[in-house]
């Protein structure tokens, strides 16, 4: 048994405010709410925990000393508790890569690259930078984000990655994200009627139509997920040799797992994603079943071959 | 939960103070809160709270209590306890929160146990547009970030083989962390993507090795997954008017780049992986042509046609 993720919450948000406070007497009640995340009454109960703790013999002047009134805290005889935790791996990992992605993509400032510097000569060797966290951004991250600031609708010229298609649309941009190496806009597409996520490096232009739409504050979920649809192409594919990377990059089934050979199965929004994956794979990959994406994958290599028919 | 907390405060505050190793029945007779009749349930308190204090980033050791090494106790040493205090404004704060807020691992934001213990969070966080993720596994970088601070050597399979390296540096390009390190000599840097490490572990002793001074870990991660090989080929490549500019975007100014009067583009790029260009390649359907050299031209033809 461990103990609760509340009763640890508390401990850890209890051993982060006791050394400011006594860094900091007479702060007040509110802004030791605030930067801790408190409400007035989870505070006061943990300051109340605080004066009946101290050390062994627990009589008055062995326990802490906590005292509000008003609005000034004073926490006194707890010296041992003045000084913060140290971070541990995954909570300095957090910090640092956090800070360093807003610095890659542009959007940070002064005082973040300053606040990084910090960070780093406390928390890493001395010498070159060894923690390195690289997303640029690709153009037109600034103009969708300040569409998404201030409800701008945007016509965009948007080729889709599945089917290779372009066409244009009028979107109204919820969010933009970052994830994979990729960057997202998700929008609500005005000629599909429906939400939709379109890849940042496949937009061609983007230009505002003078239109404006109302922000909905549960619309920018930033996430890609593969929905399944009624129209997806679905393969059973035997992947040999090396090509068996494809069963842990790709959100496939595995139907049979031999020692030569697997067997997966996998859904596609668009034929043409197979086909591609197809034609990389070569002789590594045999189509089971799945018509659709058999004649796809035939229909891509005649047109690329095609090209190649003449001689330069 | 009230008891819980109390006995917790109690057992840090003593172990902050006591300045030796003092063993678990020292602390069930000294420490208010634990039962003193109970043997197991002693224990079984005494461990999760332990554990408890641990996971929060405590570093409760196991001692000898003298040098005769019969008997053991649990000791806080001050220097491993405490943060060294990087000494932020509150400026900077913000910019941290923002940037915490902003960033996450798997869909979740990381960061935020740090912020609270590096003073807290200040100023408003509305506002905030950059969603950024980091990938999945948190934990697993977050040991890969330990032994490059903390110098330690890391043992992980890779490739089916076992490897011991000295991790010199820890990158995310191209929405991957890669791991920057050498085996057993200086010479032998090379990256490593690390979603394809299993079982890693970290090596007990720290600060046993220094990295070499000219290395830059950014400059050791490939832009692109044709760069990493022996091979030196320049590929010409003809992307026609309708793909040009996502050839150009996806290129970079890694590419000699020549624009012609119909809207296509003639590109000159090196490649020392031929199979992960030609892959690449294929993703430009009958939008791309490959016309020199002649042998790399050749063997896309017969990659299309399905021979390896």
């Amino acid at each position: 048994m461990t103990t609760s993720p509340r009763t640890t919450g508390r401990i850890s948000r209890l051993l982060a405010m006791l050394p400011w406070v006594i860094g900091n007497p007479g702060c007040s009640v509110d802004e030791v709410c605030e930067r801790f995340g408190y409400t007035q009454s989870d505070l006061i109960k943990d300051l109340n925990t605080v004066f009946v703790c101290g050390l062994p013999g627990y009589g008055p002047g062995d326990l802490m000393d906590a005292s509000f009134d008003d609005d000034e805290i004073v926490i006194e005889m707890a010296d041992y508790f003045s000084r913060p935790l140290r971070l541990t791996a995954p909570e300095a990992l957090g910090i640092l890569a956090s800070g360093k992605a807003v610095q890659s993509a542009g959007s940070g400032g002064d005082a973040l690259d300053r606040a990084i510097l910090k960070l780093e000569r406390t928390l890493l060797p001395e010498g070159t930078e060894s923690v390195v966290v690289d997303i640029p951004e690709p153009q037109l991250v600034g103009e969708l984000r300040i569409a998404v600031l201030e409800g701008r609708v945007m016509q965009i010229d948007h080729t889709s990655i599945a089917s290779g298609t372009a066409k244009i649309r009028d979107i109204e941009p919820w969010a933009v994200f970052t994830t994979l190496g990729n960057w997202y806009v998700s929008a609500f597409c005005r000629n599909a009627n429906a939400k939709r996520v379109f890849r940042i490096d496949r937009i061609r232009t983007a230009a505002r139509t003078g239109d404006r739409f109302t922000p909905s504050p549960t619309s920018g979920d930033a996430t890609i997920r593969y929905t399944p649809g009624d129209d997806d192409v679905h393969v059973t594919i035997r992947l040999s040799g090396e090509a068996t990377w494809v069963a842990g990059y790709y959100p496939v089934d595995v139907v049979d797992d031999g020692p030569d050979a697997m067997t997966i199965q996998m859904s596609v929004g668009d034929a043409a994603v197979a086909a591609r994956l197809l034609i990389r794979l070569g002789s590594n990959a045999a189509v089971l079943e799945g018509s659709e994406a058999a004649n796809a994958t035939a229909d891509l290599r005649s047109r690329i071959l095609e090209v190649y028919s003449q001689d330069t | 939960m009230q008891k819980v907390i109390e006995r917790i405060l109690n057992l840090l505050a003593y172990l902050l103070t006591v300045e030796r190793p003092v063993t678990a029945d020292e602390i069930r007779n000294t420490v208010a809160g634990y039962d003193r009749d109970n043997d197991s349930a002693f224990h079984r308190t005494f461990e999760r709270d332990k554990d408890l204090l641990r996971r929060l980033g405590i570093p409760i050791e196991r001692e000898a209590t003298d040098v005769f090494e019969v008997e053991f106790g649990y000791v806080v040493h001050d220097d491993d306890y405490a943060l060294q205090d990087p000494d932020l404004t509150d400026e900077e704060r913000t910019a941290l929160s923002l940037a915490v807020q902003a960033v996450g691992f798997g869909g979740r934001p990381a960061g935020q146990e740090a912020l609270m213990k590096l003073g807290g969070v200040v100023g408003s966080l509305e506002g905030t547009q950059l969603g950024a993720d980091l990938g999945e596994r948190a934990d697993m970088v977050a040991d890969v970030f330990n032994a490059v601070s903390e110098r330690r050597l890391l043992t992980f399979d890779y490739r089916g083989t076992t490897r011991t390296v000295r991790p010199y540096g820890l990158v995310h390009r191209r929405g991957h962390w890669y791991l920057v390190g050498s085996g057993d000599s200086v010479d032998s840097t090379r990256v490593y993507r690390l979603d394809r490490a299993t079982a890693l572990e970290l090596g007990n002793r720290r600060d046993v090795f220094d990295p070499p001074v000219d290395l830059d870990p950014a400059d050791e991660v490939l832009h692109h997954p044709w760069d990493a090989g022996d091979g030196a080929d320049i590929a010409t490549v003809v992307f026609d008017q309708e793909v040009a500019w996502i050839a150009e975007r996806e290129l970079g100014s890694r590419a000699a780049i020549s624009h012609r009067s119909d809207g296509s583009i003639k590109a000159e790029i090196e490649i020392a992986a031929p199979p992960a260009f030609l892959g690449w390649l294929v993703g430009f359907e009958e939008h791309a042509e490959l016309t020199a050299p002649p042998e790399l031209r050749t063997r896309f033809i017969s990659y299309v046609e399905g021979v390896r």
